[in-house]
C-alpha cells in the first residue's frame, strides 16, 4: 500500500499525496495512508470492527468527514484503522467498513483533518488529491 | 476562480525597521496589505513556503481593518498562517474557525516556584517522573477529572472559575489568567454531542504534538521593575505548561468549518481558499462559532488549571520535607489561538474589532483594560516558549503593540522544517541523550515525535524574540532555560 501515497513537505503539519485508481481505492488510500503517520500499520490488531456511513454535499466534505470519523472512532476505541472495505462510494455518500486495534507504540497524533491544499480531481482511471493533517 | 498570484520579496517594501509591506494593489481581491514582521533573515525564510500566500488570503476576508500580519514567528499553517494577526471589524466583518484553529486556546501557563535552581536540581529526574504521573500526556490521553456532561456544561460555561469552586484552583491563579480564566459568551448550546463526548474525559491532559511540561530556570533579567512585578527573579526555578483544548476544541472546529460551508454560500462570501470558511460575525451562524468557540476557550483554561493542580501534586510529592517552601504560585496564563472582541483604535478612532490570533500572543501594553491589577503599571506577562531544549521567553506588553498589532505579538519560535525533515536529521534516542548530557531531564511519549519537535526544527527562539523586542511589540523581561521536560 505504501506506493499509494507519499509524505508531502509542510512546515508544521503533516501533508499526503495520495491516489487511487477510483474514488473508493483513493479513500481506503487515505485512511490507510493517514493510519500511517499514526503507528506503524503492520504491528495494528484487527480486533475492531465498524461499519460507517456518511452523506455529506461534496466530494472533499465527504473525504474530510470519512478520516475524521476514523480518528474519533479511533479516539473512543482506543484504536487505529487499517483496513477498510469501501462498500458504497459516491461522491457525497460513502458506505464501509474499517478493521483496526491497538499498536504498541504511537508515533503522533492528529488533531485533524483540514481543507488546506485539497482538490480531488478524478480522470478515467486515477483519482487523486493533497491532505494536511493539523497535528 | 481563486487567485494564486504568488508574491516575491521584491513585491514587499520595507517600511520600519523589521516591518514588511505588500501592498494591497498586489491581487486584486486583497481589502488591505500584509505586513511581515521580523528581522531580514526571518523575512527572507516566509518565502520558504507558503506564509505570504496565506497571509494575502486571509487579508481578503470580509471587514478585515488595518493589515493582514505575520508576527517574527511565523510559518505556513493551513487557512492562517501560524503567527497570522487579522483583526475584523465587528460590525461587518466575518469570524473564521481556520483563524483560530483546530487547538483553540492552545496557550501557555507560566508557574513560579519559591526555590533557586540548586535546591531543586538534585531532585529534578524524581520531579520530572513525579509530574509525568501527575500529568497525564500523550496520544488519546485521558485526563486527571472526567466530567459528566452537566459538569461539562459548567466547566465551559464558567472557565476557570469552575476549577475555583471545585478547589482546583486558587484565586490568584484565576486572577492571573488571560480574561481571569473565562471568556465571555460561552453558549453551550451550539456544541455537537460529539464535542461534549470527546470533552469529557480529557479534563487535565497534557496532549501530544508540540506540548509540553517544562521545569526551567530564570537564567537572566532584562527588565528588573517588570520581572520583580511577575513575582521572577535571577536562578528562580519556574514552570510551563503549554496545551489547549484537547479533543473538544478539535471537535468544535471541526464541526464549524463544516457548518459554515453553507454559510459561505448563504452569505456570498467569496473565498480564495476553502479551509478560510467564516460566517459574518453578526449572523446566527458567525454568533453559533463564537459561542462555541468560547466554551472551548474556557475549557482549555480549566485544562490548563487541573494540570497546574497536577504540577503542585507532584511538587508536594517529591519536595516535602527536603526544602523549605514548595509552593506554586501563578505568574500568568496566555492564549495563543483565539478571536475575541476588543476596542482598539483605528485611524484615530475606537473599534470594537473581532481580533484573530493563530499562533499569536495579546500583549496589552500598561494601563490598559484586561491586563491583572498588579501587572498594570508594566503591561501583561506574555509567554513564548522556545523550542525543545531551547531558551524561553517572559515579555511584557507595550504600547507600541497596540499601535502596530492590535496588542499582539509572537507566541514562541515557529517552525522552520517539516517533521519529515526532523525524522531524516535527528534520531529521537539521540536527542534525548544530548539533552541528558546537558543536564536536562527529559521524558517522551514516543521517540518519533520527539525527534519532530527538535530544536533544529524550528527558527532561533533569540532572534524571534530580538525582533519582537526591537519592533516594540513586546519587550524582554526573562529568559529561561529548561531544566527537565517533559513532551506529551
Amino acid at each position: 500500500m505504501d506506493n499509494y501515497f507519499e509524505e508531502i513537505e509542510h512546515t508544521a503539519d503533516i501533508a499526503i499525496r495520495v491516489w487511487g485508481r477510483d474514488r473508493a481505492e483513493l479513500f481506503a488510500h487515505a485512511a490507510y495512508g493517514m493510519a500511517c503517520q499514526l503507528a506503524d500499520p503492520d504491528e495494528v490488531d484487527q480486533i475492531v470492527e465498524e461499519l460507517i456511513e456518511l452523506e455529506t454535499y461534496d466530494a472533499e466534505t465527504l473525504l474530510v468527514a470519512w478520516l475524521e470519523e476514523l480518528l474519533y472512532l479511533g479516539e473512543r476505541e482506543e484504536c487505529i484503522f487499517t483496513n477498510f472495505e469501501m462498500i458504497e462510494v459516491t461522491p457525497t455518500y460513502l458506505r464501509a467498513v474499517a478493521w483496526g486495534g491497538s499498536a504498541p507504540e504511537y508515533w503522533n497524533h492528529i488533531k485533524a483533518v483540514t481543507f488546506s491544499e485539497m482538490n480531488i480531481s478524478c480522470s478515467e482511471n486515477r483519482c487523486e488529491t493533497t491532505i494536511v493533517f493539523d497535528v | 476562480m481563486a487567485n494564486h498570484k504568488k508574491a516575491s520579496q521584491k513585491d514587499f517594501k520595507r517600511v520600519g525597521k523589521h516591518i514588511w509591506e505588500l501592498p494591497k494593489s498586489f491581487r486584486n481581491d486583497m481589502r488591505v496589505p500584509v505586513r511581515l514582521f521580523g528581522d531580514v533573515e526571518l523575512f527572507e525564510a516566509a518565502f520558504g513556503d507558503r506564509t505570504v500566500q496565506q497571509l494575502v488570503n486571509t487579508s481578503t476576508l470580509q471587514g478585515i481593518v488595518g493589515y493582514a500580519m505575520g508576527m517574527p514567528d511565523f510559518h505556513q499553517g493551513y487557512g492562517f498562517p501560524i503567527g497570522g494577526v487579522a483583526a475584523m471589524d465587528a460590525q461587518t466583518g466575518v469570524i473564521s474557525p481556520g483563524g483560530v484553529g483546530y487547538d483553540i486556546n492552545c496557550g501557555v501557563r507560566l508557574l513560579g516556584t519559591h526555590m533557586e535552581r540548586e535546591e531543586v536540581a538534585p531532585y529534578t529526574p524524581t520531579l520530572i517522573e513525579a509530574l509525568y504521573r501527575a500529568c497525564p500526556g500523550g496520544v488519546g490521553g485521558k485526563g486527571r477529572e472526567r466530567v459528566s456532561e452537566r459538569e461539562l456544561i459548567e466547566l465551559v460555561t464558567q472557565g476557570a472559575k469552575w476549577a475555583l469552586r471545585q478547589g482546583m484552583a486558587h484565586p490568584e491563579d484565576v486572577a492571573h489568567t488571560e480574561e481571569q480564566g473565562c471568556l465571555e459568551g460561552a453558549d453551550p448550546r451550539q456544541l455537537s454531542d460529539r464535542a461534549k463526548e470527546r470533552g469529557r474525559p480529557q479534563v487535565g491532559s497534557l496532549g501530544s504534538g508540540n506540548h509540553f511540561l517544562e521545569i526551567d530556570v530564570v537564567d537572566e533579567i532584562y527588565d528588573s521593575e517588570a520581572a520583580q512585578a511577575f513575582g521572577l527573579w535571577e536562578n528562580q526555578v519556574v514552570v510551563q505548561i503549554h496545551c489547549g483544548s484537547r479533543g473538544f476544541g478539535h471537535q468544535v472546529c471541526s464541526d464549524y468549518v463544516k457548518r459554515l460551508q453553507s454559510a459561505v454560500n448563504k452569505y456570498n462570501i467569496r473565498l480564495p481558499a476553502r479551509q478560510l470558511v467564516c460566517a459574518p460575525i453578526n449572523s446566527p451562524e458567525g454568533r453559533a462559532y463564537y459561542g462555541a468557540m468560547a466554551c472551548a476557550v474556557n475549557y482549555a483554561f480549566v485544562n490548563r488549571q487541573v494540570l497546574a493542580m497536577g504540577v503542585r501534586e507532584a511538587f508536594e510529592q517529591t519536595l516535602a520535607g527536603l526544602v523549605e517552601n514548595f509552593d506554586l504560585f501563578q505568574v500568568y496564563d496566555v492564549c495563543h489561538n483565539i478571536a475575541k472582541f476588543e476596542e482598539h483604535e483605528v485611524d484615530g478612532r475606537k473599534m470594537r474589532l473581532c481580533v484573530h490570533r493563530k499562533g499569536a500572543t495579546r500583549a496589552f501594553g500598561p494601563g490598559r483594560e484586561g491586563v491583572p491589577a498588579d501587572y498594570r503599571d508594566v503591561g501583561q506577562p506574555v509567554l513564548a516558549p522556545g523550542s525543545m531544549g531551547t531558551a524561553s521567553y517572559v515579555l511584557a506588553g507595550t504600547q507600541k503593540a497596540m499601535e502596530l498589532t492590535f496588542g499582539s505579538t509572537c507566541h514562541g519560535a515557529g517552525r522552520t522544517m517539516s517533521r519529515t525533515q526532523a525524522r531524516k536529521k535527528v534520531w529521537g534516542s539521540d536527542l534525548r541523550d544530548e539533552l541528558e548530557k546537558r543536564g536536562i531531564s527529559v521524558r517522551a511519549g514516543s521517540m518519533k515525535g520527539f525527534a519532530e519537535e527538535a530544536p533544529l526544527a524550528y527558527k532561533d527562539v533569540n532572534r524571534v524574540v530580538e525582533a519582537v523586542h526591537g519592533l516594540g511589540i513586546a519587550r524582554k523581561v526573562a529568559r529561561l532555560l529548561p531544566m527537565g521536560v517533559i513532551k506529551g
